[in-house]
């Protein structure tokens, strides 16, 4: 006798089994432009990755400051750990930085995840999972840093190089399109950055001799506007900085994979490019290698590079230049200041790039030296095949991607610091398109390490230093309330006074950080946000930690609801 | 003991046990089973039947092959004589369905590929006893996503 099969219906989104789905309040459909440009108005909100276009990640909430933060603790926490098997299932990490729009925050998490929350409670609102292939080419963990919002939409890229709009009400896919090849190793990790009625992200992939470039697509249609390739062609500007035979240039690298600031001013973008490919061995590309470990100001219009300041020309230390480019004024002046990963502090003038000073801001150089009018001297190499190298700092750098702040109050920058060395011991290799192209075994060292956060003014003159007895790899966030919050990779989240670097307050959250904390209100009550889920590219920035357990929360600080001191 | 063929290797698993439940290891090696391809229709979807056997705590076919990304839809059987449950890939958030024994249920998935996915039984130890599969999408990114170089050498 024939049983009839029971009918188990059709499979639906695993989300609706999570007792938390609805629909958000429309609070990004009047998120424009405009109200970008003028960020810093709304304390209440974190409107774009870095706070505002300028890169400083201060905030002007000061409700939270020196006299109270003893006081803080968890408002609450948000967890969605991992089911079944991801990419990267041991380099996941979770980077991100949350955005808040009027009581609800966005934010992304690592193998396609991005997630609206209510900020007052933690409360999940809906979840958007992009599907992640398994063998994606990921060079550093299976990471994300942070989604943009505008016009009703929330923006994220995905790990194989889509970008994407979803209705910020529902968390539904509005758009999606491909801007990298993951069949040559292509991927994304970047928060979008919103630019007039744009869209603009930069591609990951630098470590397997891609070509990097940066990409504009139109908030509403999704249509690509441009792009802009980071190494020239053969007879395009800056090409005779490449060897003329073969096709180095084609495997360049020069990733865009962290988001760039802007200045309406100036309609430029601001992006640091990545290093160049392959990372360590530099026979095969002679060359100052442009525009690789660069700042370039990009037109925002239409994607031409206006002008660059190369930091390590002919990189062979993995010293990519991707990190942030803040923006502010000095002596009438319009200038940037970038801490590179090659150990030194550079302020140019926004204008036309002209150089304004270099100060080391680590204290272990030994690569090179670079002089005040920055003449690059490189002195330790990995040249020889075979023979090991040792040099400070290692590929992860002084400081990676992790960010800086600036307070326009304190006039001083406020800098995470790995110091860090490694060796490495060149292997040439043929390159073959989604395999790591480095050309060396590098092992960075697991033993006398250290860090610090160091407040510097404009004049590369260090103010303090708050010392950790391991390199600092998360971004800080500077208040009004006279505070830099900085969080370990041992998992204590810290408060420091921003004009003494006094410790006034830490919390133990379980997993070390590795992401970018920001701060918001909501019925007027501060909170300050950090994402904790320590791993990424550990093996790079500190291996010493490689066995730390990883995690993957997202814990809000407040102070107490009754407290007489708010 | 290395393999040398297709034939060989599959002489191999059954030799060892490692092709069925409780025989060399406790569970069943995943995706040691079945690899079939999606058929597509004249729209452009796919589609595909897939089974649990009885007693195999295993996915037929184990591995699943997209011609190229889009949507997938599976039709599932649990012909096993107890309750499983499939949580598949897709965009936009992975698909659950709950498979009691004897049960048939449908999927409908989208994948952009390329590369492969894992779907699994998440309950209990399903998926280390054998009910991890995965899912292959074939083809390359669009012509627009491309590097702008000329072709490169490949593995």
């Amino acid at each position: 006798m024939t049983v009839e099969y029971v009918d188990a219906g059709e499979a639906i989104d695993q989300g609706d089994l999570s007792g938390k789905h609805g629909t958000a309040p429309p609070v990004v459909e009047n998120v424009t432009y405009e109200r970008i440009l003028d960020a810093r108005s709304e304390p209440q909100n974190w409107l774009t990755y870095y706070g505002a276009y300028n890169g400083q990640r201060f905030s002007p909430l000061d409700q939270i400051n020196t006299e109270n933060v003893k006081g803080i603790g968890p408002a609450w926490i948000f967890q969605s750990g991992t089911s079944g098997m991801i990419a990267g299932a041991s380099t996941y990490a979770f980077e991100a930085s949350p955005l808040v729009v009027d009581g609800v925050m966005f934010v992304s998490g690592w193998d396609g995840w991005v997630w609206a929350l209510d900020a007052k409670t933690g409360t999940e609102i809906w979840r958007y999972k992009h599907a992640t292939p398994f063998d994606i080419s990921l060079c550093c963990g299976n990471v994300n840093r942070g989604v943009a919002v505008a016009k009703g939409k929330v923006f994220s890229v995905t790990p194989n190089a889509h970008v994407i709009a979803l209705d910020a009400t529902t968390g539904k896919k509005i758009w999606d399109k491909t801007y990298g090849d993951v069949r040559a190793g292509e991927s994304a990790t970047v928060a979008p950055l919103i630019v007039k009625n744009m869209v603009v992200v930069g591609s990951s992939g630098g470590e397997f001799g891609v070509r990097g470039h940066l990409d504009a697509f139109d908030l509403d249609s999704g249509e690509h506007v441009w792009r802009c390739y980071m190494v020239p062609k053969p007879g395009e500007p800056g090409s005779e900085t490449w060897p003329a035979d073969g096709q180095a240039w084609a495997r360049g690298g020069a990733n865009c994979w962290l988001t760039g600031t802007f200045d309406p001013e100036t309609n430029l973008l601001y992006i640091g490019t990545g290093n160049p490919a392959p990372d360590f061995d530099g026979e095969v590309r002679e060359g100052d290698n442009l525009y690789t470990d660069s700042i370039v100001a990009v037109d925002a219009d239409s994607g031409q590079i206006r002008w660059h300041y190369q930091c390590t020309p002919h990189d062979v230390w993995d010293y990519d230049s991707i990190a942030e480019c803040i923006l502010f004024e000095s002596g009438g002046r319009k200038l940037l200041g970038h801490f590179d990963k090659n150990g030194y502090f550079f302020v140019v003038d926004r204008t036309n790039g002209e150089l304004v000073q270099i100060t080391p801001f680590v204290d272990r150089i030994d690569w090179g030296n670079i002089t005040r009018d920055g003449k690059v001297t490189p002195a330790r190499y990995p040249d020889k095949e075979g023979e090991p190298v040792h040099f400070y700092p290692g590929p992860a750098g002084a400081k990676e991607w992790t960010h800086a702040a600036y307070s326009p109050e304190t006039e001083l920058f406020y800098v995470p610091i790995q110091d860090v060395g490694a060796t490495a011991t060149r292997r040439r290799r043929e390159f073959k398109e989604s395999i790591p192209y480095w050309g060396a075994g590098v092992q960075v060292d697991i033993e006398d390490m250290t860090g610090y956060v160091s407040a510097f003014d404009a004049n590369g003159e260090e103010k303090w230093r708050w010392r950790n007895n391991l390199p600092m790899c998360a971004s800080v966030l500077a208040t009004a309330g006279g505070l830099v919050f900085a969080g370990t990779p041992s998992g204590e989240f810290n408060a420091l006074d921003a004009r003494t670097g006094e410790l006034l307050w830490q919390f133990q959250c379980g997993s070390g950080h590795h992401s970018s904390p920001t701060t918001y209100s909501v019925d007027g009550r501060q909170y300050v946000v950090v994402p904790v889920g320590w791993g990424g590219w550990a093996e790079g920035f500190l291996p010493g930690m490689l066995g730390a357990g990883h995690g993957s929360a997202l814990i809000a600080f407040a102070l107490p609801e009754e407290s007489p001191t708010r | 003991m290395t393999t040398s063929s297709a034939q060989d290797r599959a002489e191999l698993l059954h030799k060892l046990g490692l092709d069925a439940q409780n025989k060399g290891p406790i569970g069943r090696v995943i995706t040691t089973g079945n690899i079939e391809q999606a058929k597509e229709r004249e729209d452009g979807t796919m589609q595909i039947r897939l089974r649990i056997h009885p007693d195999e705590i295993a996915w037929d076919p184990a591995v699943i092959v997209m011609p190229h990304g889009g949507d997938l839809e599976i039709e599932i059987f649990n012909d096993d004589l107890n309750t499983h449950c499939a949580l598949f890939p897709s965009n936009g958030d992975r698909k659950f369905i709950w498979l009691v024994n004897h049960s048939r249920g449908r999927a409908r998935l989208n994948l952009d590929g390329p590369g492969y996915y894992w779907f699994s039984s998440p309950t209990g130890n399903d998926e280390g006893r054998g009910l991890t599969g995965a899912i292959v999408v074939l083809g390359d990114v669009p012509p627009e996503a491309r590097l702008d170089r000329p072709e490169q050498p490949r593995p």
